[in-house]
């Protein structure tokens, strides 16, 4: 073969680091495991948490209470019921919500709202890469939504606003909005090919 | 809140986008509805990947302390309701984008590095030369006008090329779900008008493969074939993958 086919690089086999196997790893006690898993997703946790909060104290704060929880609870995650990372994201967004639909943290947010810091840890350019296949993909799919839809999915998912908010921010009638986000989110479905079913 | 149609709520509740009430209200619905629940976890899995797009890097007193509070706490044991996790076959389309991240783990971490060069003696040689093309693909992974473009594979899996025209390379990344039936073995090729360049062979069984490929950028297309172990000079049609670059 040629030059370039000297250089090929490869697995023989994949290593087992998908985190469904490292979440069921965290639920039998792998201090070791979750340290892996931390890495793999704390990236997007972090970055969803402060997509949401704005505050990078709170999102530090909240992503805490998020990543304990997955530790915590690690064996109620239910594999029939979805992914791994799907999981681990529910409840960071939950958390995420919850915070932001807090009074005081909205008035805190206000006065808040600005750029932090992005450090970037040489060894997550891989992340980083991986992060930018899907972010293209998402953000493609978004693109293909109706505007309606993409604003009431985005203004509730990104925002956290509850979908009577979204109603009133967009001056529409909330069957409509309910109508909206779940034909929405059945087009993105359909787009990203998410599946729970092989 | 009272109605016939708490169900239409199932986009909102897949948001966190209703109140206490209604998701309880939702919650209990659920309970009695068995497509409901199926739906939900589609939506929801759905919802989640728009977190795909969140990605931002922590701060890394963040991890030591996130380290420490899990040291000290205790886990809960596993839901008393009994689950039977029948074995489920695998869920290729969100593996493909795993497929990719384990493609790019295994190519840019020295520990599992496996060149084709590993048949010559002098590791020493073998690991310097995995270190450099680590070095290499993270750079072009990392330059600041990076495209990246997938295509699915027959038979499953992923091709993506991402490549940078600032630096004139490109990095072709293979997962495929199975290697090619009859003991073939994978083969890349630039294409570049009608004219096809092999960018390397993969070895037989082998399902994935991380390859920089230098000028890729003036190139109209990567494909991907199924080809006798060794690889061919010009490629077997019809192709397994292609990725269109222009």
């Amino acid at each position: 073969m040629t030059e370039r086919a000297r250089n090929l690089s490869a697995v023989p086999e994949p290593p087992p680091t998908d985190a469904g196997t490292l979440l069921r790893e965290v639920a039998q006690g792998d201090e070791k495991a979750f340290t892996r898993l931390y890495d793999m997703v704390a990236p997007r946790v972090y970055g969803l948490i402060r997509r949401v909060l704005r505050d990078p104290a709170q999102t530090e704060e909240v992503t805490q209470e998020v990543m304990v929880e997955v530790w915590r609870t690690a064996a109620r995650f239910d594999t029939s019921r979805g992914s791994a990372t799907s999981w681990i994201f529910t409840i960071a967004h939950r958390r995420a919500v919850d915070r932001v639909r807090s009074e005081q943290s909205a008035a805190d947010r206000v006065m808040k709202v600005g750029v932090g810091q992005v450090e970037i840890p040489h060894d997550e350019v891989v992340d980083e890469v991986t992060g930018r296949l899907e972010r293209q993909q998402v953000r493609r799919c978004l693109d293909d939504l109706t505007g309606l839809q993409r604003q009431a999915v985005t203004l509730a998912y990104y925002q956290g606003h509850s979908y009577r908010e979204v109603a009133e921010l967009l001056s529409t009638s909330l069957p409509t909005i309910k109508t909206r986000m779940r034909d929405g989110l059945i087009r993105l479905r359909d787009c990203l090919g998410v599946e729970l079913t092989a | 809140m009272i109605t016939t149609d708490i169900h239409a709520l199932v986009g909102a509740y897949a948001l966190d986008a209703v109140d206490d009430l209604e998701r309880a209200a939702f919650e209990r619905h659920l309970r009695d509805c068995e497509s409901c629940r199926t739906e939900l976890d589609e939506l929801r899995e759905t919802a989640a990947r728009l977190a795909d797009s969140t990605w931002s890097v922590p701060p890394p007193r963040l991890r030591t302390s996130v380290l420490a509070a899990v040291a000290q706490t205790r886990q809960v044991p596993p839901a008393p309701a009994v689950v039977t996790p029948a074995a489920r076959p695998a869920r290729r389309r969100w593996l493909v984008a795993a497929a990719a991240a384990v493609v790019l783990a295994g190519g840019t971490g020295t520990a599992v590095y496996q060149v084709q060069e590993q048949r010559v003696r002098d590791k020493t040689a073998i690991a310097a030369a995995a270190a450099r093309q680590e070095a290499r693909t993270r750079d072009i992974l990392a330059a600041p006008d990076l495209v990246v473009r997938t295509a699915p594979m027959i038979g499953g899996g992923k091709v993506t090329v991402a490549q940078s025209t600032a630096r004139n390379a490109g990095v072709i990344l293979l997962g495929a779900d199975a290697a090619p039936a009859g003991g073939k073995v994978f083969q890349l090729w630039t294409i570049r008008g009608t004219a096809p360049t092999s960018a390397g062979a993969l070895r037989v069984g082998q399902t994935s493969a991380v390859q920089i490929v230098d000028g890729l950028p003036g190139a109209d297309m990567v494909g991907v074939t199924a080809e006798p172990p060794g690889g061919s000079k010009t490629p077997t049609v019809p192709l397994v993958s292609q990725v269109p670059l222009v």
